[in-house]
């Protein structure tokens, strides 16, 4: 409930509510989880009692040479068994952010936690277990396959010496099942296009098999179809295995569809935060990200962005 | 049922099995080892005193030695420790000169080789997956430069301390490793920094080593200087094959079980750690080991170039870069470049110019080394990052 006493520095009137919620939210997490459970089983997510939230507290996080911190924020929430995007024009720390809640970069202040425990607190194995991220750029092998790859994902469950387990052989089916990439389990990566590439570091991370799942920008460089493919890939897991994800996506529009939660991010700031359709105004667009936009909240597949013009910053 | 799941995982163990020995892998090894085998055979046969091939073979297949395990261990462990763990006192069976020369004077020195080509191969491949370079050798991390430092050191102002050189050189290799890593760390280190703090290292420790060369009094001491800095495997001896054989099992077996960890590795720093494995350790431990194979391989030939460079080259051609088959074709295509680099050191002046002479092998492995590398170049479109 601490976040809650401190009001976020910024905060637009608009984000109060659903940021209220949010808030309230992360307090349950930490002190008990029928709350979160409740709100997320309203949402229509079911068996998300297990699912872990993600929770920032007070976070100042910079990089050795920067001198001031790249990302400040009072709390942010990463809600357990829903999918949260985070949005925000380049620059804006949503990487950042994201590489600190996995514990890949140690905040200068504040700390992040999984479910109660300080994500810091963890031996690496023991969190990679239970959080996967997914960075932004990664290079493999070309000589690698599809397969090989997914096995690596899973590395914190095998120990030194061990050898492939019968568990390991099962995810890693699930996951390149999941991922779609059944048919390209033997191709070399060095063979595939990048929206197939992705793919397969998909069914890495799925093989992974982590509770919590940390995106940066899978969709970004992706034709069109093998973004829809992506997405679907972590709404299916989501819906599914209720899998907590929080997802850094360049496109408003997309963020909107899926994402059950939104948090803008504008100079290292969260600007608003909530459900896409209270968060997402003209208001927000012309604020975070420069531009003369027009959004029809009342579209069926979540609120339709028309973007218009850029505006002078 | 449980018949059938036993039966599909024998069929997947199976699988595996084969492919992870697939077919070019298998390939690899097969044609190694006979190289390993014709090359030694030539070296064993002929010399200053030659015997033909086949004399050369009946005294490798000696009955005398091969079926007595007190010979064998006299020879792998030492008099000393053959006869305390046998408790036998007499003397040994007196043996054909034919097979004492081969077994006491020829024998060892392709052993050291083969064992010298196994540690640099291995520890060439581990350096090129930590730093995510092909260009990356055995030598990077300055392991080279101290060990010529302190060799030259040893030989110009030490020169009571000769009989310790190739412990001295091992020790200076692995100090100017440690100071490597010394001066790359800044809160971790990353591959770049190793890379660019061993060429400072090397830098400064090349020109201390040359400076030493003034002060050397004795053309024989240059000379000898030379053998150790370019790697030479005259006079290796069964004490040499004592001395490494322990150190060349630890190193190999640890980069055999590693081989996981490099894969992993090769997927990139950030990676690596979101999987959850603690890069710093894991790097260190691993160029500790790659350190360990190679201050072996120094220890008992000198400093050998090109072998840790080209062989993880010529067996990720074959096989690719899973370093689970990487590591096994290293393991033996190594020694087969040494054991033939080898033969053309000892037996090649005779054979061109008639003269008793022999070069150090370093200079015939670069002499094989450089234009395969420049038909890499040609042939592959980008070499440098893995």
């Amino acid at each position: 409930m601490m976040g809650e006493d401190r009001e976020p520095s910024t905060g637009s009137p608009s984000g109060e509510a659903p940021g209220g919620t949010r808030a309230a939210d992360g307090g349950a997490g930490t002190s008990g989880e029928s709350d979160s459970a409740e709100s997320t089983a309203a949402d229509g997510t079911d068996g998300a009692e297990n699912a872990p939230e993600l929770l920032g507290e007070d976070l100042a996080i910079g990089y050795p040479t920067t001198e001031d911190p790249v990302v400040e924020c009072e709390t942010v929430a990463i809600p357990a068994g829903e999918i949260t995007a985070l949005v925000g024009p380049n620059g804006s720390g949503k990487s950042t952010l994201l590489k600190s809640m996995a514990d890949q970069l140690a905040p200068e202040r504040g700390r992040v936690l999984l479910d109660g425990a300080d994500v810091q607190s963890f031996e690496t194995k023991a969190l990679a277990r239970k959080l996967g991220l997914l960075s932004q750029q990664h290079n493999a092998p070309d000589s690698i396959t599809v397969e090989d790859l997914a096995y690596h994902g899973r590395y914190p469950h095998r120990g030194f010496f061990e050898s492939v387990t019968e568990a390991d052989r099962e995810a890693v089916d699930r996951a390149i099942d999941l991922a779609g990439v059944e048919h390209l389990r033997n191709a070399e990566l060095g063979n595939l296009s990048g929206g197939q590439k992705q793919l397969a570091w998909i069914a890495m991370i799925l093989a992974q098999d982590t509770d919590v799942l940390l995106l940066d920008e899978p969709t970004t460089f992706l034709d069109l179809h093998h973004q829809l493919r992506v997405m679907e890939v972590v709404r299916t897991l989501n819906r599914e295995a209720s899998v907590t994800v929080a997802i850094v996506l360049h496109d408003v529009g997309q963020a909107a569809r899926f994402a059950d939660n939104l948090i803008a991010l504008k100079d290292g700031e969260p600007y608003d935060w909530g459900p896409p359709r209270d968060v997402l105004t003209e208001e927000l667009l012309a604020d975070v990200f420069h531009v003369e936009a027009s959004v029809d909240v009342d579209s069926p597949g979540g609120p339709n962005i028309a973007p218009e013009s850029p505006l002078n910053e | 049922m449980s018949d059938g799941s036993a039966t599909r995982l024998a069929g997947s163990a199976r699988s595996r099995l084969r492919s992870l020995f697939g077919n070019p892998l298998l390939t690899l090894c097969l044609s190694s080892t006979v190289i390993v085998v014709v090359a030694g055979v030539l070296q064993v046969s002929f010399g200053s005193y030659d015997t033909t091939i086949g004399q050369a073979v009946d005294a490798i297949l000696d009955p005398t030695v091969v079926t007595d395990p007190r010979w064998v261990l006299k020879f792998l462990l030492g008099e000393g420790l053959m006869r305390s763990l046998t408790g036998f006192r007499g003397e040994l069976p007196e043996l054909a000169t034919t097979t004492l020369i081969v077994w006491d004077i020829r024998i060892p020195r392709v052993l050291v080789a083969i064992l010298v080509g196994m540690n640099l191969a291995v520890s060439g491949a581990i350096f090129q997956a930590i730093t995510r370079n092909e260009l990356a050798s055995p030598f990077i991390l300055g392991v080279s430069s101290g060990a010529g430092l302190t060799i030259l050191l040893t030989l110009v102002v030490f020169s009571g301390l000769t009989a310790f050189l190739p412990l001295i050189a091992s020790v200076g290799g692995g100090i100017a490793f440690l100071l490597v890593y010394a001066i790359a760390w800044q809160n971790g280190t990353s591959p770049v920094r190793l890379v660019l703090a061993g060429v400072i290292v090397g830098t400064v420790f090349n020109s201390l080593q040359t400076g030493l060369f003034f002060f050397a009094q004795d053309i024989a001491v240059v000379q000898s200087a030379i053998q150790w800095t370019t790697g030479s495997l005259v006079g290796a001896d069964w004490e040499q094959v004592r001395m490494i054989l322990p150190w060349t099992i630890v190193a190999v077996l640890l980069a055999l079980v590693s081989s996981r960890q490099l894969n992993v590795l090769l997927l990139g720093e950030r990676t690596a750690s979101s999987l959850g494995m603690s890069v710093e350790k894991v790097r260190f431990a691993l160029s500790g080991v790659a350190v360990l194979a190679a201050a072996a391989s120094i220890a008992a030939a000198g400093i050998v170039g090109f072998v840790g460079l080209i062989v993880p080259h010529m067996v990720r051609n074959a096989v690719g870069s899973d370093y689970r088959r990487l590591m096994i074709g290293c393991v033996f295509v190594g020694p087969a470049l040494v054991v033939v680099a080898d033969v053309g050191a000892r037996l090649g002046l005779q054979v061109l110019t008639g003269s008793v002479g022999q070069v150090p092998v370093g200079i015939v492995t670069g002499l094989i080394g450089g234009p395969y590398f420049l038909y890499l170049m040609r042939r592959q479109q980008q070499l440098g990052e893995i």
